[in-house]
């Protein structure tokens, strides 16, 4: 009885702490992200446009604000408070550390909520952000020899085409379950982009009217699939 | 081709490399008091050791993924920013649709080298830091108290009214759909510039990018068959870097014809 009374206590300063320290470390990696592109803009003579950034953030930003949303509401239930501190601060969530800290959990057992999935998790993805560090800095290492191979002309249209390049890999895997939504969103885009040519030079603010008529199909579809299931 | 050796100098290095490493401390300070108190609590250290191996090995594959993805963003942001951007908060997809947003913004038209000025660069990374930053501010702000509500006992259970419609399990759907939308309006750019890209019908625009987007998606659909005929998971990791890789490939090729 006095021993599962100290580990309570044990766990309760252990929790107390922990958000302490994230805390404090969250708002300190913060504050160095927002602070680098500033502290690099005084190195090479030039500081942010704020109206731009206000403008695409408009765009692509507020799908990601949306999405930021919805990832706390959901991750921080499966990674308890400590992984889900660090699973914010080392990013990659959906493809690597949430696959991670499940397996983890899976591997030795344990169950949501419980004092042994706060420390599973939390060394799960302290362990996995070390080693994409340390595979990454390896890497970035390696490639400085093949830095004037890589800016040499030749290569310059497969860096000028990450972007289509990025986008087609997610029209794939977005479109195949999403057939009739991705069919009839895509034509009224084309459409429209032909009929309003001007409206190509700010494609990212155009997401907000093909996320919401993405989005309207896809509350229809889903009505009327839960109104076929009710009857 | 100036400017991106400034954005591979030592300067940008260290700033950049600083905040990794800062980073890593963290990590290690949270993982040594997890497994202290692991012990304490009486779990199983040869458990916790498990964990730690098992965690470590299943990164690997993915990280080399997410190397690629460093690779190909090299070309047009240095090196030391998408280094730090990867090894810390984003994700490739993320990263590359911010980038060319804040790109198209600032008026360099797209993520590319040849157009990228230091204001633009800056500008850009800017964006990027801030465009996902909302969990880290949630988890600042609310993230106790959500907590804490998770680990209270629930006092009853939200039921549905005969005849209304349940939203609870719209939230995948929405996500899904927003993505849609998104990936729709740069898809539907690239075939509608070929039309349209110098001038309502004009019929001059450049079905590169078209192309680059429609071979990524051909690779995409490869990596996804094998995966469910062989059950292969871990291509899950390579899956979206690999397929861009094969197109990026595939656009110095087409450079050449078209």
């Amino acid at each position: 009885m006095n021993n599962e009374r100290k580990q309570n206590e044990v766990y309760t300063q252990y929790l107390e702490n922990t958000h302490r320290l994230g805390r404090i470390f969250t708002a300190a990696v913060l504050i160095l992200l927002i602070g680098a592109p500033f502290l690099m803009g005084a190195y090479l003579g030039a500081m942010p446009n704020l109206s731009a950034a206000v403008k695409a953030f408009l765009g692509v930003g507020i799908v990601y604000l949306i999405s930021c949303i919805v990832e706390y509401l959901i991750y921080l239930p499966m990674l308890g408070a400590g992984g889900s501190y660090l699973g914010f601060i080392t990013g990659n969530l959906i493809n690597m550390k949430i696959p991670c800290a499940i397996n983890a959990r899976d591997i030795v057992g344990v169950k949501s909520g419980t004092p042994e999935n706060e420390i599973v998790s939390t060394l799960s993805i302290a362990a996995s952000s070390l080693v994409t560090i340390l595979i990454l800095a390896v890497g970035v290492v390696l490639m400085i020899p093949l830095q004037p191979f890589l800016q040499s002309e030749a290569l310059q249209p497969a860096f000028e085409n990450v972007v289509p390049a990025l986008f087609g890999a997610m029209a794939c895997k977005y479109y195949r379950t999403n057939k009739k939504v991705a069919l009839i969103v895509l034509t009224f885009m084309i459409l429209l982009y032909i009929l309003v040519p001007s409206l190509l030079g700010s494609v990212s603010m155009m997401i907000i009217p093909s996320g919401a008529l993405a989005i309207i199909l896809s509350y229809l579809s889903f009505r009327k699939k839960e109104a076929r299931t009710d009857a | 081709m100036k400017l991106l050796g400034r954005l591979n100098s030592p300067v940008m290095y260290m700033i950049c490399g600083s905040i990794i490493a800062f980073v890593a401390v963290i990590c290690v300070i949270f993982g040594v008091r997890a497994y202290r108190t692991g012990k304490a609590l009486g779990i199983d250290e040869s458990k916790m050791k498990r964990v730690i191996i098992a965690s470590a090995t299943f990164t690997v594959l993915p990280s080399i993924g997410i190397l690629l993805g460093v690779i190909a963003l090299s070309g047009s942001l240095g090196t030391p920013w998408p280094w730090l951007r990867l090894s810390v908060i984003g994700a490739l997809h993320y990263e590359t649709q911010v980038a060319e947003a804040a790109a198209e913004a600032v008026g360099i038209g797209g993520l590319s080298i040849a157009g990228m000025t230091p204001e633009a660069f800056v500008t850009i990374a800017f964006l990027m830091s801030i465009g996902i930053m909302w969990g880290m501010v949630l988890m600042i702000v609310n993230g106790k108290a959500y907590a804490n509500k998770l680990m209270a006992p629930k006092q009853t259970d939200r039921k549905t009214k005969k005849g209304r419609i349940d939203l609870s399990g719209f939230g995948d759907t929405a996500m899904t759909a927003m993505f849609i939308g998104l990936v729709s309006a740069y898809i539907a750019g690239y075939a509608a510039s070929i039309i349209s890209g110098n001038g309502a019908f004009t019929f001059t625009g450049s079905p590169l990018p078209l192309a680059v987007a429609a071979v990524s998606s051909a690779a995409m659909w490869v990596f996804i068959r094998i995966r469910e005929t062989n059950g292969a998971e871990w291509l899950d990791s390579f899956s979206v870097a690999g397929s861009m890789l094969i197109a990026m490939i595939s656009a110095i090729f087409f450079g050449k014809i078209m």
